[in-house]
């Protein structure tokens, strides 16, 4: 809470009494987030380090033995983790592209003036709303091997279809909630971003005689890139840490024993029964520091990546817009 | 003049293909909950049959009536709205405490680097959290049957809502601040009395965010807490179940068809508050 630099080398050393007051209260104001921070955030993290270092089981803190990286190099070994790690990039190239490309492209209509905007807007928002455990239920029921609805409209034409949309096909199954719950969230951004294009750009661009196709591909698309390039990111971290979905559709349920079909047994799966079904809390602290590790390293190499495909000048300034 | 007609052309086709798009996507929203309200209202056996019936043979509308009576689904509803309210109050006041400092204390030292870890907090998921936070409550007894990780959580703020605060702040004019401060308001009264008071918008939003975060959550009630205290996302990963323990699916569907609704009703009355948050929180490139 040192007075600053800074500030005395900005301000006449006559008001450093008022930057030590501001400073004060900035820290007070600020004291629950700091408490919070170092209490529930920093020490449970370091804490998670230490017992992925050791055999810990949840229960027997006496018999805990420091075993250093045997976690971690036990990792490399474990052929659930190869094949989880297989679902899980397996998912994000399903789940990522279509909820990127659907959610934009909906966007880019209803940034139209198409009849009913408000409306389309609302409804595909709806699914949002609905909360994960809910949106599971609903489609367990949709897609139902037994009597589904799909199986059943199916059936109206080719009887007896009885596919298995969310144990056979669950990757697909599954990609179809996350879609349907994401989209509205993602349409939002992707409207609020197109709306931030200055409508005398597109003027003047049909002016000089640009069709819609260049108009989006000179003007729309890459000043849309860091948008697109903020929805990559937490898309791909969010499927990367994608849990809730492959335990709700699990087929063998407890309150912490739970196993997915295998086609979406994700790495964040695996990690949740090393702790909770096989109380191996070391092991699986260790597999959850080696995905913060991987989804950091990940979203590293897509922001190097930026200065290839993401505009980074300011939206041009045109009269009128502020 | 040929020229214009293929253009009209290809602008007429354009907008039969959007329109075709936005009807096609609407339907595949709307199915799955036609479907859910449709078999809310089966008797279980018609509900189960195959072929399967598109209509309810008999409308059950008292499968709605059943949640009430024949299943903990209120007592339970209830648990979680208390806690649902009074978490969302208490983190609404604490994250502005944050966001007004990071928006109006930027001459001290610290706050743009403190700014910096909330924004990577942003980034990180709450599950690489959640699992250590899990150990340590555990350990210090907060878990099975405690609802302190909710309240403590909403004690400390959220990165989230600290951050919309703030951008909200960062556009609030200063000129009353500075009356009030002239006249000899201390940051706290100044913060209580002029800030937050003006803040309306923004605080609707992060109640809403907050209270459909805890409605909603699945994992943390599921990992935190034992049956007995167990709140109503967990609650609804399963069909509730008669004295025989047989599952009262269709009325379970029902009680899917409530759980929703509060959600609904919120997002419909509170569109502008949720839809502002969701575009702050997205656009802070």
């Amino acid at each position: 809470m040192a007075a600053t630099n800074v500030v005395s080398a900005r301000r006449p050393p006559r008001s450093s009494s008022r930057a030590k007051r501001r400073s004060r209260t900035f820290y007070l104001f600020i004291t629950p987030w700091l408490l919070g921070l170092i209490f529930l955030t920093l020490i449970p993290f370091i804490f998670g380090f230490v017992i992925s270092l050791t055999n810990y089981d949840g229960i027997n803190l006496p018999t805990v033995k420091f075993v250093g990286l045997d976690n971690y190099i036990r990792a490399f070994s474990d052929q659930y983790v190869s094949f989880s790690i297989g679902r899980t990039l397996v998912w994000t190239a399903f789940n990522l592209p279509i909820w990127l490309g659907l959610s934009f492209l909906l966007a880019l209509i209803l940034n139209q003036d198409v009849k009913g905007r408000d409306f389309f807007r609302t409804l595909y928002y709806l699914p949002s709303v609905v909360p994960a455990v809910a949106a599971v239920t609903v489609w367990k029921i949709l897609l139902d091997k037994n009597n589904g609805f799909l199986n059943g409209v199916i059936s109206l034409f080719q009887p007896g279809t009885a596919v298995g949309w969310l144990t056979t096909y669950a990757l697909q199954g599954m990609t179809a909630i996350a879609v349907w719950s994401g989209l509205g969230g993602g349409m939002v951004i992707f409207l609020a971003g197109l709306q931030n294009i200055p409508d005398e750009l597109v003027e003047a661009a049909k002016i000089d005689g640009a069709g819609s196709w260049q108009i989006f591909q000179y003007i729309t698309l890459p000043l849309m890139t860091p948008i697109i390039f903020f929805q990559l990111i937490m898309g791909l971290i969010g499927s990367f840490q994608q849990l809730v979905y492959p335990l709700l559709l699990a087929t063998v349920t407890g309150q912490y024993v739970s196993v997915p079909p295998r086609s979406i047994y994700l790495y964040m799966i695996h990690t949740y029964q090393q702790i909770f079904a096989n109380q191996r809390y070391g092991y699986g602290t260790a597999l959850l520091w080696l995905l913060t590790i991987g989804v950091t390293a990940l979203t590293l190499i897509v922001f190097w990546s930026q200065k290839f495909w993401v505009y980074s000048g300011d939206i041009p300034e045109t009269e009128g817009s502020s | 003049m040929n020229r214009r007609a293929k253009d009209l052309f290809i602008k007429r086709l354009n907008r039969a293909g959007s329109y075709a798009i936005l009807i096609v996507v609407a339907v595949l929203v709307v199915t799955p909950i036609i479907w859910l309200l449709l078999s809310s209202l089966k008797q279980d056996s018609d509900y189960m049959a195959w072929p399967i019936h598109f209509l309810p043979i008999n409308w059950q509308w008292i499968n709605y009536e059943r949640v009430f009576t024949l299943t903990p689904f209120v007592k339970i509803a209830l648990r979680t709205a208390v806690l649902g309210i009074s978490c969302s109050i208490i983190v609404a006041i604490t994250s502005a405490m944050g966001g007004y400092a990071f928006a109006r204390f930027q001459d001290v030292n610290g706050n743009s680097r403190l700014f910096r870890v909330i924004i990577v907090l942003l980034i990180v998921p709450g599950i690489v959290f959640m699992i250590p936070q899990f150990i340590v409550y555990s350990y210090v007894h907060l878990i099975p049957n405690t609802y302190w990780p909710w309240i403590l959580g909403a004690l400390v703020g959220s990165p989230l809502f600290i951050f919309l605060y703030r951008q909200f702040f960062l556009g609030f004019p200063k000129e009353l601040e500075e009356a009030a401060e002239l006249d000899g308001c201390n940051p706290f009264q100044i913060f209580w009395l002029i800030i937050l008071p003006n803040a309306k918008p923004v605080i609707a939003t992060v109640l809403i965010f907050a209270f459909n975060g805890i409605w909603s959550d699945y994992l943390q009630p599921t990992l935190f807490l034992n049956d007995q205290m167990q709140l109503l996302g967990a609650k609804m990963a399963t069909a509730f179940v008669d004295p025989h323990g047989n599952a009262l699916r269709t009325v379970s569907l029902a009680a899917t068809v409530i759980y929703i609704l509060p959600l609904v009703i919120v997002f419909f009355f509170g569109q502008k508050y949720i839809l502002k948050g969701l575009v702050t929180s997205g656009l802070k490139g």
